[in-house]
Formats: structure tokens, sequence, C-alpha cells
């Protein structure tokens, strides 16, 4: 053998094997997509008016406490829309004052006095922070949750300013864990003051038909089974802040419940309130909607039981919702796309069968049309096969269907390359030049036209990565490693095949 | 071995009128078809409502299923038999355009509960309600839970071979499965099942749904993708062959492609969706190096052959080059053949749309690409002799 045919050899001998190194073992290599594997691609937004709503309220009644304090009158505050609130009604020669205090206690709201009125408008930038801060948050409460709920290898990721990319792998109960994303999850206990009532009406008899200033009404949980309305406090004993740990357990008739017990400053408060309220009752209230209200039957402390007819999966997920916290504000589902395992498993095996029919067909075509030099073809599309997947183990590429049909196209076009070139050669050939010159001359001259068309495409497949989502992200991959990996091989790969086999005296060439 | 004994002779150019009757006929029908008809149609991607793949424990007809949709008024869904034994199905509800954007996936989500909790049929809802679970569509976990009194070490593993039983088949259609082979489920877990659980009529293969903004924004990247791709490639064609006239002639073929694909795929039922713009944009390519090839020829020839006619050293590159192109085109169409046979009903569309599209860049890289180049030489060309 010629020397730098040895070299050529050593060339393709290393590539080979370091691709075949980069993906083997396949199943740990290749990463399948969800519309392979089976899962659920969720896409949600955040609405963070709420943070800015919340922020509102807060200091609106922040500033009515501080003027209260200070001895500043006004005769009307309220909210105009989430970060504008106003006060109206303040005497003109307090307006010094409040200046000083507005001044003293926020930086993040611009005031202004336009004859009686008070204005607060939240400053642009704090406004920004404010929404970006409900963004991570919203996004960690997401990411606790699906742990807690035990999702191999979920990606939760921000995407733009105000959404959120989950995806999950595997899920057979996709409509579950949406819920238990989408849940608020504002745990509140308050004392009840009256029901329950079939209806507001009667529940508010006592109370002159008026909900009194200092409770509301709330409406008990249809999935809890009993149906009715209570008058409860406006403000509530403990939150799901004041929660130290949660456990699933039973009640005391064994049907599902959770487990809670409180940290030392909650404690003290439901320790105070428990015990001057022993026999009213207690409302355990989720996201506004009431799911029991126990009797308080005796002074307690640091613990107590949520009941209210779970199933044992409820049960389960409300542990995982209190464990990881409520969400600073509200979601909203934008995209979702499922797939579930079987139609998955499916799609590989169909994939599969379409791409091994595929190279069949051009083998069996390829040796029938080029005899010899079309078994050269071949393992030059074999090679560039397994370049192919030695490359997307390389990148961590994730493999789709679309990136499945990709590869199955690039086997039709890997032997472009050669047909340019095996044509070209037979021109050679035709013209009478010898073999060996031939083939050279069909080398260099299909060179330009090969370099050319894979570029092309190659161009269209940048783009395409550029812009696609997911699926088409997969497509563009492996159509980009097919193309390159036939410059390889059907240029280099092929030539040396002819160099080594083909006599330097050759007078016949099978092709 | 050889498609021609010697190179075939075809005045490929004589018939250029033809083709370009032929092009435009199939163009302008397209463009009626799209402006007026039918035309193209937006799919789930875009943010046209939503998807749904299910399947059924026993094969059943269209007309059986659009009159379950009817029953909750959903009856002018689109329903699609896709595989085998008239046992899966696509449905797509058509969008109930709400007010307001906030609602809109929320009732597509909607919609798409109806359309499944209306194809489990009274019967399933009832043993639902009766507090039974449905065997064909319980995750793992609750299985585990429930085989546990039965089988309490065993439980966790029961489940998942039950689940991958599942997986595998898509549905259990009867009970004996379970007690036969692969399954060999013990007596005593089988007894528990048919008293606990039950098998559902159907079970949800896919769900797709994509609210208004996101399908806005995929309408925009598929655009961005479409626009810079062309750009990508004309740079490159411009760069490479320094004549105006090449660079005309491959906007020209390019916008073909487009047009002639996409008009052929507006008369069928298929919709668009991402993968579709990923096929046209490979054709696109596809036919462009087809005819960066023949241009490369022209080129070379016209360097040797300095005497001949441009028309003639365009028939010769044509000819020089068939044998080429329709070997190349034909293992491309061989490949994406084998996909639309094989590939199965998720990739479908994008297949049909690759088999036009092979079809169509032959024959616009043979008849149409050359002429153009032609027109260009005889009008602005002499023009400027005559000055």
């Amino acid at each position: 053998m010629k020397k730098n045919l040895q070299w050529k050899l050593a060339i393709i001998v290393v590539v080979i094997g370091l691709c075949l190194f980069l993906v083997y073992p396949p199943k740990d290599k290749i990463k399948l997509g969800l519309d392979l594997k089976g899962g659920t691609h969720l896409v949600l937004q955040v609405l963070t008016e709420d943070a800015v709503n919340v922020e509102t309220d807060q200091q609106l009644s922040r500033f009515e406490e501080v003027f209260k304090k200070n001895n500043i009158t006004y005769l009307e505050a309220n909210k105009e829309k989430p970060g504008r609130f106003y006060f109206r009604g303040i005497p003109v020669d307090q307006e010094g004052k409040a200046r000083d205090l507005i001044d003293q206690y926020t930086r993040d709201w611009d005031y202004s006095f336009s004859g009686d009125r008070l204005t607060f408008n939240l400053k642009m930038v704090a406004a920004q922070y404010l929404r970006d801060l409900a963004v991570t948050q919203t996004l960690e409460t997401i990411r606790n949750r699906i742990d807690q709920f035990g999702v191999a290898e979920p990606v939760i990721q921000r995407q733009g300013s105000d959404r959120i990319v989950v995806e999950l792998p595997g899920i057979e109960d996709p409509d579950r864990v949406k819920n238990l994303i989408k849940v608020t999850a504002v745990l509140e206990f308050k004392l009840v003051k009256a029901g329950p009532a079939p209806d507001e009406e009667t529940l508010l008899r006592d109370f002159g038909g008026k909900v009194p200033e200092d409770a509301e009404v709330v409406k008990s949980d249809p999935k809890r089974g009993t149906q009715g309305y209570y008058l409860v406090s406006k403000v509530a004993t403990v939150t799901g802040k004041d929660l130290r740990t949660v456990r699933r357990g039973v009640d005391e008739w064994n049907n599902p419940a959770v487990h809670f017990t409180l940290n030392p400053d909650g404690a003290k408060r439901f320790e105070q309130v428990t015990g001057a309220n022993i026999g009213k009752q207690l409302a355990i209230i989720l996201d506004g909607r009431l799911q029991s209200a126990p009797v308080i039957e005796a002074r307690i402390s640091d613990s107590g039981i949520i009941q209210g007819r779970f199933t044992p999966e409820e049960a389960d997920d409300l542990v995982v919702i209190l464990k990881a916290g409520a969400l600073p504000a509200g979601i909203k589902y934008l995209e979702e796309r499922t797939v579930g395992p079987s139609l998955g498993s499916d799609s590989v095996r169909q994939g599969l069968m379409a791409g091994l029919v595929a190279i069949f067909a051009v083998m069996v075509f390829m040796i029938f049309y080029y005899r010899l030099s079309g078994l050269n073809a071949i393992t030059a599309l074999i090679l560039n096969e397994i370049i192919i997947f030695g490359a997307m183990g390389y990148f961590k590429a994730t493999l789709t269907l679309p990136g499945i049909a990709g590869i199955i196209l690039g086997i039709g076009m890997a032997v472009d390359a050669n047909v340019l070139i095996f044509e070209r050669i037979k021109e050679e050939i035709a013209v009478g030049k010898n073999i060996t010159s031939s083939i050279a001359t069909g080398f260099s001259r299909a060179f330009s036209a090969i370099f050319d068309s894979n570029l092309t495409t190659i161009i269209s497949a940048v783009f395409l990565f550029q812009f696609g989502t997911g699926p088409i992200k997969g497509y563009a991959v492996t159509l980009i490693c097919s193309l390159v990996a036939n410059l390889f091989t059907a240029v280099f790969v092929s030539r040396f095949i002819f160099d080594a086999f083909v006599p330097t005296n050759a007078k016949r060439l099978s092709i | 071995m050889q498609i021609f004994k010697k190179t075939p002779n075809i005045p490929f150019l004589k018939y250029k009128w033809i083709a370009l009757a032929v092009t435009l006929v199939i163009v302008v029908a397209g463009l009626i078809n799209i402006l007026v008809g039918k035309g193209l149609k937006l799919g789930v991607d875009f943010g046209e409502g939503t998807l749904i793949r299910v399947m059924f424990k026993e094969p059943v007809s269209v007309s059986e299923v659009r009159k379950l949709l009817s029953e909750v008024g959903l009856g002018d869904s689109i329903i699609q038999e896709a595989g085998k034994e008239s046992r899966e199905f696509q449905i797509r509800t058509m969008e109930k355009r709400t007010t307001t954007q906030d609602q809109e996936i929320e009732s597509h989500q909607i919609l798409a509960d109806r359309v499944i909790q209306s194809l489990q049929g009274e019967e399933d809802r009832q043993k639902l309600a009766q507090g039974l679970l449905d065997l064909n569509n319980i995750d793992r976990t609750s299985l585990t839970n429930l085989l546990r009194s039965v089988a309490p070490d065993e439980a966790e593993n029961l489940a998942n071979k039950i689940v991958n039983y599942r997986t595998e088949n898509g549905i259990i259609a009867s009970w004996d499965e379970l007690s036969r082979e692969p399954l060999n489920l013990p007596g005593e877990v089988t007894s528990l099942l048919q008293n606990r659980t039950f098998l559902g009529k159907m079970t949800v293969l896919s769900r797709e749904t994509v609210g208004p903004q996101v399908g806005k924004d995929l309408r925009k990247k598929a655009t961005q993708a479409i626009i810079w791709s062309l750009i990508g490639m004309l740079v490159y064609i411009a760069l490479r062959f320094k004549g105006v006239e090449y660079g005309a002639a491959a906007i020209f073929t390019l916008a073909q492609d487009v047009l002639i694909t996409m008009s052929i795929y507006s008369f069928t039922p298929r919709e668009i969706n991402l993968p579709i713009i990923a096929g046209l944009l490979t054709i696109v390519g596809f036919s462009i190096n087809d005819t960066i090839v023949i241009f490369d020829r022209i080129r070379e020839l016209q360097r040797t052959m300095r005497k001949e006619k441009l028309e003639n050293i365009m028939n010769l590159s044509l000819n020089l080059n068939l044998s080429r192109t329709l070997i190349t085109s034909g293992t491309v169409f061989l490949t994406v053949l084998s996909l639309y046979i094989f590939g199965g009903q998720v990739i479908n569309d994008f297949a049909f749309l690759m088999l036009i599209g092979t079809i169509e860049g032959v024959y616009s890289t043979i008849f149409l690409s050359c002429p153009v180049v032609l027109f260009w030489n005889q009008y602005f060309k002499k023009k400027k002799l005559h000055k």
C-alpha cells in the first residue's frame, strides 16, 4: 500500500472509531425527543400583572397605616389600577408632612399632589423588577413542585420576558401534572363567623344582609363533597408561609389527609387563636375555596391535620404544592402538546422501518446500477450514518421524529455526491481516458458541484435551526450532520476506496 | 449499467413555452384555490385549534365517531382515520373564536375535553362515576397503589408490566389478554382488576393545543426562517455565479418551486404545520443545487465551446447531466417514498410534500431554469450590443 494511502486509512479509522465511541451505547448517548419518548410540552405565561397588583394593594394599606399613625387625615383611599393608587381629601397644610413620610418610606413609587388628591404611580423600573421577580419565583416554585412530584429529567426554562417552558418526559397523567403546576396554592386558616348556608343571602341574614368589614364570604370546594357558603374572618390566623413540615397521612377515619407542623411564629398565633375559640369552627381555605371547617376542640399549638375527603392522589398532590409554596402570580397555558408513550414508541418503530427500507432500496439500486463502484458508495453511506450518530452524540442533540425524517432524507442525498462523481468518471472513460486519470478527473471536476449543492441545503437548515422549535431543530440538526458527513465520506472515503482497490494499470472499472 | 446508452440529445429548450404554460396553469389554479377556494389550511402549530389522536378498543367507523361528536355539538370537526383496523382516529376541532384572547386557549382545552368525554361514551362515564378506574388510561403509581392489596411486594413490578404492555399495544382490548402471554398475570390480580377497574373504550394517543399567542409567534418564526434561508441561498448563488442572469434564473426557479409545490398541496385536505415549512425549504435547497450543477456545466462548456450558441450549450449541459439528475432525484424519491409508506401518520404530510417536491424539482431544473438565462441574455445583452 502506498504511504499516503496508509495515512488516509488511519484518518478514516480514527474518525469512525471516534464516532462509534461517541455514540456507544446509543441508549444513553442519543436523547429521544418528547414526540418519540412520550411526554408533555407546556408553554405557560406568568400573569406578571398580578405581582404589580399585589404590590399596589400592599403599599396602599401600608400608607393608610402610616398616615393614620402620623395623624394625616384623608377622605378616601383607593386603588385606581395595578400600579396606581390615590388618597383624596388630604388637607393642604399636611402636604409637606405627607411628602416627608413618603420619601422616608418608599423609593419605588412616584407621587404627585394635584388639588387635594395625592396619586402614587409605580416607577417603571420597579414594576419591571417586580414582574421579573414574579417570573423567577414562579419558575422556582414550579421546579420545586415538579421535583417533589417526581419526574425524571424535566426541563423548566424561562422563555422571553414572561413565559416558561416546561417539558416533562414520560408523563402518563398529564392532566394531573397540569393542575399541579397551575394551582396558586395559597393556604389560609381563618375563623368561621357563620355558616354553612345554602346561599349568600341566608348566610348574611344575621348581619343585615351586608358583609361585615372584618369578614368575607367563601364557598366550599365542590370537589370536597359539601356545598355551602361560609362567612370567615378577613385576617388569616396562619397561612401556607407558616408551615414548617407537611406530610401525607390519614385522619381518624383512616381517610387520606395531610399532616402539618408550624414554625414557632405561626405556632404562637395558632395557639392563641385556637385557645380563645374552642367550640368554634376553623376554615381551611386553599386558593379561596374552603376545603373543610373542623370544630376547634382544644388548644392546638404547632401541628394539625387538613382533611376533606381527598383521594390518595389528591392528598399527595396537596403535600407537593404546600411544600413547594404558593405561586406569586397566576399562570395561563399558551401551548400544550402531549404525546402518549404508545404513539411515541409507534413513531420510533415506524421511523426505523422507513429508514431501513430506504437504506435497503438505495443499496439495491446502487449495486444494480454501479456494480462494484456501487459497493463503494454503500460503504461511504454506512460510514456516513455512523458519523451522523457520532456527531449527534457529541452535540448531545435530541432525536425527534422530523429528525428521523432528516436522516432518511439524508440517505437519499448522501449518494448524490457519489452519483455526481461516478457519472463524471463514466464520461471521462467514454472519452477514452485511462481508468486512473478518469477517476482523478471525475473527483476533481465533481467537487465544486458537490460542495455547492451541500452548502445550499445547509444554508436553509441553519436558518431552520435558528428559528425552529424543538422537533424542527431536530430535523435541522440531523440534516446538517448528514450533509457535512457527506463531504467527508463521498469525497475522501470513496476516493480512498478507489485508490486502494483499483490497480494503477487497470483496464476496466466496474461502474 | 447506464440509463442512456450514449448521451441523449433531447432538445429540452424547444419545449420552454409548453413548460412555462404548464407552470402557469398550475400556479394560477393554485393561487385561485388559495385565494378564493379552500386553499391552504393552517394547522394546529399556527394556533388553529386542537388536534387529538385517539385509539379505540374496537373498530369504529368515521360516521360513528362523527355521531358521537355531534351529540356535543362538534360534528363539524375534521375526522380522519389513521392507521390500522379502523381503530385510530385523528380529530381536529374547528376553532370557535371567542371574544377575548385570554379565553381562547382555555376554550380550546374545554373543547378537547368535550371531544374526549363524548368519545368515551355514556357507559365509561358511568363506570368512572361509580369509582372504577380505567385500566386503559391509569398511570403507574395509581395502578401500583391498587395492586398493593393483593401483591404488596410485587405491586410495582406488576404495574410496570401492565403499563408497558399497554404502551406497546396502545390499548388493552379484553380481559383475556391479562392472563395470556406475555403478561401471565396470576388469578388474584386479574380478578382484582376486573372488580376494581374497567377496560375503557378508548385512549388518547396525543393531544396538541396551541394558543393564539404562541401560534402567532410560530407563524412569525416560520416566515423568518423562510425569508432568511431564501436570502441566504440567493446571496450564495450571487457570489458563486457572478452573472446577474444566473442569479435571476435562480430566483425564478426558487419562486416557482415554492409556488408549484404549494399549489398542488393546496388541493389536498392536508394542513400546514411546522414540518411542512421545513420540507418546503429542503425542497428549495435540493432543487437549487440541481440547478447549480447544470449552471456549473454550462459555464464549463462555454469555456471550451466558444463558438457554439448558448441554447445549444444549455441543451448539451442538460443532456450530459440528465442521468445524474434522474438518479439522484430517484434515490431521494425512493427514501421519501419509504417514509411516506412506512413512516406513520404523524410524518405523513411531510413525506407527501417531499414526494411532490422531488418530482417538481426535476421538472424545474430541466425545463425552467435555463430559459430564464436565455431570455435574460436575449433581452438585455442584445440591447447593449445595439447601443
